[in-house]
């Protein structure tokens, strides 16, 4: 909540009231939607700006908590979003897409992005700016709502908060050959990324963030398709200070910032989709598997006292990096219906005192999905947690059902 | 010695550099396009993103046809929103402003002919649906014509040293086409009156032209798979009409049409879809004659 409120609460409750006049008390985000729903009209009929407006709701009931989620237990509304997207010109787009949350009652409005992308730069290169989602990784740059689990694997919710977007800029590139290769360097403000600062009077850098990302992809034959990709993220105010005590991590059951931080940042990922005859309407595969390693998380001076202590106690197991993993494969066996298995794990080090904790997070969850249509998804996940070290949560086996549903313009089939 | 070794490495240099210059990069969104550009640009690199065998909705911006794009001078599609739901993030991630609006490299087929099927109010509880009309043009040989004559232009607008060529290629590619659709015409005019059900609005323009009546879609609506509940009607259709053939496309799924031609004792006729979509299309022309031939056969077949 600290980090991604667009506007300050009070100035959201003017204009949620503005929209929904006769509910001057709390307004939840279902209502401020159906305040908005004239406005999809334009979906069909695109005026001369070719606005294209889209809304996706998503729903869930979730039996247990989670750790480093922001979906509570219980009812809740997960990433309801609304879009506004359009070429401006013909040398810019931009994109307006705003989150509608809830959370134990409480209601958000985020915005998650807010951003002018460059049209007509030569020779495939491409400026973006505002806030946006970082291209690092495999999911980072899609929606939630296009996954087909109902949260983001531990790896995401534990070093990027679930999802990165932030404010900023990036460049990016895309070199003239029939093998795919991009890559692009961003800049952010990165708030969300900071490390815990319980005394308030730690100084930041402003621009915390940068990024450096290349994929390389293509086809084998006409059924199958692969992406590799690796990033690299660094992070200013990632370094753990010594007045800290304790991470988040484990504690905070909804966080949109990251649980653990540190100053660099490393990630592989993975993909290959398969269709037979490469046609994806009714059947196709995907198998994707993304690595992190989160480094340098401590202070030197920290850093030296960890390394005292460590030689003192030479059972200690901890590592001086964080890591995770995933693999899931994902198989979409007729038009109604798909199925997913994943599995994670998550290493990290909780800091007490002067010395660190190992902690483990395993996860294991299928999900089952039924699509009535292209637009329309519900979706049942069973999900197995057995971690060592955290302190909240015990081992668990949690089911969550879900919907998501799209209105207004076409979702894009992105791979 | 040395200097004719220059000579000729520079010379064989020059000359690559040049025809790689000289050849237009041409990305279609479907085959029939890729063919159709064939005809007209046959010294172009042609590259098609889908083939017959799959759904031209459905299709993922997937690597390689965002590097495509990238390199590409012409980007042919259907167009009426056909492409939706991956056109614009291709355009998007391949960052070619060359191909990226109508005036310059984009060239959309629709938009240069009159779809049928165009809808004013148009919801999603219709199921997918195109407000603009039946996308799929290329099965109306007049459509094909003026596709035709309007590609010539664009090709004239991007490459203008090769006008004559091009407006030599419209006119050899117009005369043949004229004279093949005096034959399907008489084809055609033997399918007359033939009832049939079909999957999807694929063949819309091809029963128009021939004067097929398309009496039930194996869909319950546009997008959405044959259910088995829909099923059950359409045989009890089935019985009672006097339908010749149940149509499936190349890239369609032939369960539901299985299922129902069992019970109904019709035969099941694939059509190709496109260029490709079986061993005897192999150009627009002879996807025509392959199509027309099937149809025939089933026809006769059931008299």
């Amino acid at each position: 909540m600290k980090n991604f409120q667009f506007f300050p609460p009070r100035l959201s409750a003017v204009i949620s009231n503005s929209l929904v006049i006769l509910s001057p008390v709390k307004v939840s985000a279902a209502f401020i939607l159906t305040g908005i729903f004239p406005i999809l009209s334009f979906a069909q009929t695109p005026t001369l700006s070719n606005l294209t407006v889209s809304a996706v709701l998503d729903g869930y009931y979730q039996s247990e908590d989670r750790l480093m989620t922001e979906r509570v237990k219980g009812f809740g509304l997960g990433e309801t979003e609304l879009a506004f997207s359009a070429s401006i010109d013909d040398m810019f787009f931009g994109k307006l897409t705003t989150v509608f949350e809830s959370h134990d009652g409480e209601s958000e409005v985020n915005v998650e992005e807010a951003f002018i992308q460059t049209m007509a730069l030569p020779n495939g290169f491409t400026l973006r700016a505002g806030r946006f989602l970082s291209d690092i990784g495999y999911l980072n740059n899609q929606h939630l709502h296009t996954d087909a689990f109902t949260s983001r694997p531990s790896a995401y919710r534990a070093f990027l908060g679930g999802h990165y977007f932030d404010d900023g800029l990036r460049v990016s590139y895309i070199a003239p050959t029939d093998l795919y290769w991009t890559m692009g360097a961003e800049a952010f403000a990165g708030d969300s990324l900071r490390a815990e600062d319980e005394t308030g009077e730690r100084e930041f850098d402003s621009t915390g963030v940068y990024t450096a990302f290349t994929k390389i992809g293509g086809d084998i034959g006409i059924e199958s398709s692969w992406q590799i990709g690796a990033s690299y993220l660094r992070n200013e105010n990632g370094q753990l200070s010594p007045e800290d005590h304790d991470e988040e991590g484990g504690e905070d059951t909804h966080a949109h910032s990251a649980s653990y931080t540190g100053k660099n940042t490393l990630v592989a990922d993975f993909v290959y989709k398969w269709a037979p005859n490469g046609n994806y309407k009714y059947q196709h595969l995907t198998l994707s598997a993304e690595y992190f390693r989160v480094s340098d998380f401590m202070l030197p001076e920290l850093h030296d006292a960890h390394a005292e202590e460590e030689h003192e106690n030479e059972e200690s197991n901890t590592k001086d990096y964080h890591q995770a993993w995933y693999v899931s494969g994902v198989y979409q066996f007729s038009p109604h219906w798909s199925a997913g298995l994943r599995y994670g794990k998550l290493d990290s080090q909780l800091q007490h005192d002067a010395h660190f904790d190992q902690q483990t997070l395993k996860e294991t969850e299928l999900s089952i999905a039924w699509h009535n249509s292209h637009f329309s998804t519900v979706r049942v996940e069973f999900s197995h947690q057995s971690n060592v070290g955290f302190e909240s949560v015990e081992n668990d086996n949690v089911i969550t059902l879900q919907y998501v549903m799209a209105m207004g313009a076409h979702n894009a089939h992105q791979f | 010695m040395r200097i004719n070794f220059k000579y000729l490495l520079s010379s064989t240099l020059l000359i690559i550099s040049q025809s790689a210059f000289a050849q237009m990069n041409i990305f279609t969104c479907e085959p029939e396009y890729a063919a159709l550009a064939k005809e007209l640009a046959p010294d172009a690199r042609i590259y098609s993103a889908t083939t017959a065998m799959q759904d031209p909705h459905q299709v993922q911006a997937r690597p390689s046809l965002i590097a495509k794009m990238r390199q590409a001078d012409l980007v042919i599609c259907a167009g009426a929103d056909l492409e939706v739901g991956w056109l614009p993030m291709l355009q998007m991630k391949a960052a070619n402003a060359r191909v990226r609006s109508t005036d310059k490299g984009l060239f959309f087929a629709a938009d240069h002919v009159k779809t049928l099927d165009q809808m004013n109010n148009v919801d999603r509880s219709m199921g997918d649906v195109h407000s603009a009309g039946n996308p799929h043009v290329h099965f109306s040989p007049q459509h094909v014509l003026d596709i035709a004559k309007a590609l010539t232009s664009k090709l004239i607008q991007l490459d203008v040293n090769q006008r004559d060529s091009y407006q030599q290629r419209f006119t050899n590619f117009s005369e043949r086409w004229q004279l093949a659709m005096a034959q399907w015409q008489i084809k055609a005019s033997r399918l007359q009156g033939m009832k049939v059900i079909a999957y999807h609005s694929s063949f819309r323009y091809l029963f128009d032209f021939v004067i097929i009546e398309q009496v039930a879609d194996l869909e319950p609506k546009p997008g959405l798979p044959p259910t088995s509940s829909h099923l059950a009607s359409l045989l009890k259709q089935a019985k009672k009409d006097d339908i010749s053939a149940i149509i499936v496309a190349s890239y369609q799924d032939r369960r539901g049409a299985d299922w129902l031609a069992e019970k109904s004792n019709l035969p099941v006729v694939v059509l190709p879809l496109s260029v490709g979509g079986n061993e005897q299309s192999t150009d627009l022309f002879s996807l025509y004659d392959s199509v027309l031939d099937l149809l025939s056969q089933a026809y006769i077949l059931q008299k």
